[in-house]
């Protein structure tokens, strides 16, 4: 069932024939108004169909000839961005490979270096060591003073004689 | 890109130094006065002189080491100081500075208030530093300073 603006377009638009087309017709309140807008509808569409047609491209080939050309250099970039990328991904591996020889090549300088400075000729500063001692000579005017290092436990002895002996009170904690 | 490398580069090295010039942890240094002489029963030596235990015997020739004044000092910057004391002995100890050698100690003993002895000395941490002071009865006042 068509609606009235159905039936209306299709009766500008010439469609309506027959029982239609007179039905619809006697159906209007003013036939005379109603053809004066039809007329003026198909003026219109045939002054809009004068007015908005393509217009005639006047440099065709050279705008082809352009089209072309963009799309190849477009096409190119790819490519260039396609190896490119294809360096990056390589170029941070290498780089990386680069920096863990240099870091290993640098420890190991770093490791002789250390081992140099604790190998076993230097074993001297792993013991204490007495820099130099001193006593009272009032106090203990016979003493003397000895050091020496004993291997057994590395142990460094400060070796005190001639002070002055004390009673065993002096013993209490 | 080779900023990363320059960054990964500064990271190794900055561990390898770190690691090489690692900085003393903190340490504790036992300071003891002991009493060495001669006894039928003697009594078990103090823990902190086990691993020496037998140097001391062959060195100085006593069964028995005594403490009779003790001082346990952690050391965390290196320059502190400390006493260890019994009644009438005490040993001051100013550690000047430290490093993963050991500690720049002044060591000063004295009998109540009178300075006996007086001592510059580096102690190393694998090292003890023992010091044979006067005779006291029948027996010998020691020093010991182990780095525990």
């Amino acid at each position: 069932m068509k609606t009235f603006e159905e039936k209306w377009t299709a009766w500008i638009d010439g469609e309506l024939t027959g029982p239609e087309l007179a039905e619809f017709e006697a159906s209007l309140p003013d036939k005379a108004a109603a053809e004066a807008e039809k007329r003026d509808a198909l003026n219109l569409g045939v002054f809009l169909k004068q007015q908005l047609q393509g217009r005639t491209m006047g440099n065709e080939e050279f705008f082809h000839h352009q089209l072309r050309e963009r799309i190849a250099a477009d096409a190119g970039g790819a490519d260039v961005r396609e190896s490119s990328g294809t360096k990056r991904a390589w170029w941070p591996l290498g780089r990386l490979v680069w920096a863990g020889a240099t870091s290993l090549a640098i420890f190991a300088v770093c490791t002789v270096f250390v081992l140099r400075e604790k190998g076993p000729s230097d074993q001297s500063q792993y013991l204490s060591q007495i820099l130099n001692a001193r006593v009272d000579p009032v106090v203990s005017p016979n003493a003397t003073i000895s050091m020496f290092e004993s291997k057994k436990d590395r142990v460094t002895v400060l070796w005190v004689d001639g002070l002055q002996s004390l009673p065993s009170e002096y013993a209490t904690k | 890109m080779q900023r990363r490398s320059i960054l990964l580069l500064g990271v190794s090295l900055a561990l390898m130094l770190g690691a090489a010039v690692s900085a003393p942890a903190s340490q504790i240094v036992w300071s003891g006065l002991v009493i060495a002489n001669n006894v039928a029963q003697p009594e078990p030596v103090p823990p902190e002189l086990n691993r020496i235990e037998e140097t001391l015997k062959e060195l100085f020739g006593y069964n028995q080491f005594k403490v009779i004044g003790q001082s346990r000092k952690t050391l965390v910057t290196g320059s502190e100081d400390w006493l260890a004391s019994s009644k009438y002995f005490s040993l001051h100890v100013d550690s000047k500075e430290g490093n993963a050698a050991g500690y720049f100690l002044n060591l000063k003993l004295f009998q109540e208030k009178n300075l006996l002895l007086e001592t510059d000395a580096k102690l190393s941490k694998a090292s003890p530093l023992v010091i044979r002071g006067p005779q006291v009865g029948d027996g010998q006042l020691l020093l010991l300073l182990v780095v525990q």
